[in-house]
């Protein structure tokens, strides 16, 4: 079964967003912030990353920064997630290293779209580390 | 009765504060989110008497998005 780790702070978001998850087959981790996160990540190595920017403790583009630029864990893909919907929070969470992005309101079969195709490729920015390693 | 969630006026979109858009769509995530929850363990449980009410929830969630998002847009935007 594939391991999703949601991080995501608002506590209906999470409870709704892993129930669907659950329901599609996946294993779903949780964290409640970016520290959280990152923790669950390097401990428990996802298959896949969905990540909430606007996060407590630390946030999702400076978790992203640290789990992309540790060998353990650059290979998981990672989807930022936001109810922020600028064109501007797109560029920064690529830039922070995020393989994608979707916004909220969550439209589930798009968000599995996403999620289907980075599981494939194993990572969109990163498929030749995670073959190798 | 239908909602039209078309663009009110042939001007520009209302600018609001940025935090304020993403204040209205975290709740209507929660709606739209539910709603479908809901509507797919309805089915799964055969209560699908139910489904059509939820479908309406989900509908009216949909409708305030279109209208956000063909009304309103942020201000630093």
């Amino acid at each position: 079964m594939l391991k999703i780790l949601l991080v995501e702070d608002n506590e209906l978001n999470r409870d709704m967003l892993s129930r669907r998850l659950l329901r599609k087959g996946y294993d779903v981790l949780i964290a409640k912030d970016g520290a959280e996160g990152a923790a669950i990540a390097t401990s428990e190595r996802p298959d896949l990353i969905l990540m909430d920017m606007s996060l407590p403790v630390i946030d999702g583009w400076e978790a992203t920064r640290t789990l992309k630029a540790t060998e353990k864990t650059k290979s998981i893909p990672i989807i930022a997630l936001t109810a922020h919907a600028m064109s501007t929070d797109r560029d920064k969470a690529i830039e922070a290293g995020c393989d994608d992005y979707d916004t909220k309101p969550i439209e589930l079969s798009r968000l599995l779209g996403k999620m289907e195709a980075l599981l494939e490729s194993g990572g969109a920015n990163t498929s030749q580390i995670r073959m190798n390693s | 009765m239908s909602v039209s969630t078309k663009p009110r006026t042939q001007s520009a979109p209302t600018a609001v504060p940025c935090d304020l858009l993403h204040d209205l769509r975290t709740p209507l995530n929660h709606i739209l989110g539910y709603s479908e929850l809901l509507m797919e363990q309805m089915r799964a449980a055969g209560h699908e008497e139910y489904v059509p009410h939820l479908e309406k929830i989900r509908k009216a969630g949909h409708d305030l998005l279109d209208l956000m998002n063909n009304n309103l847009t942020t201000e630093a935007e």
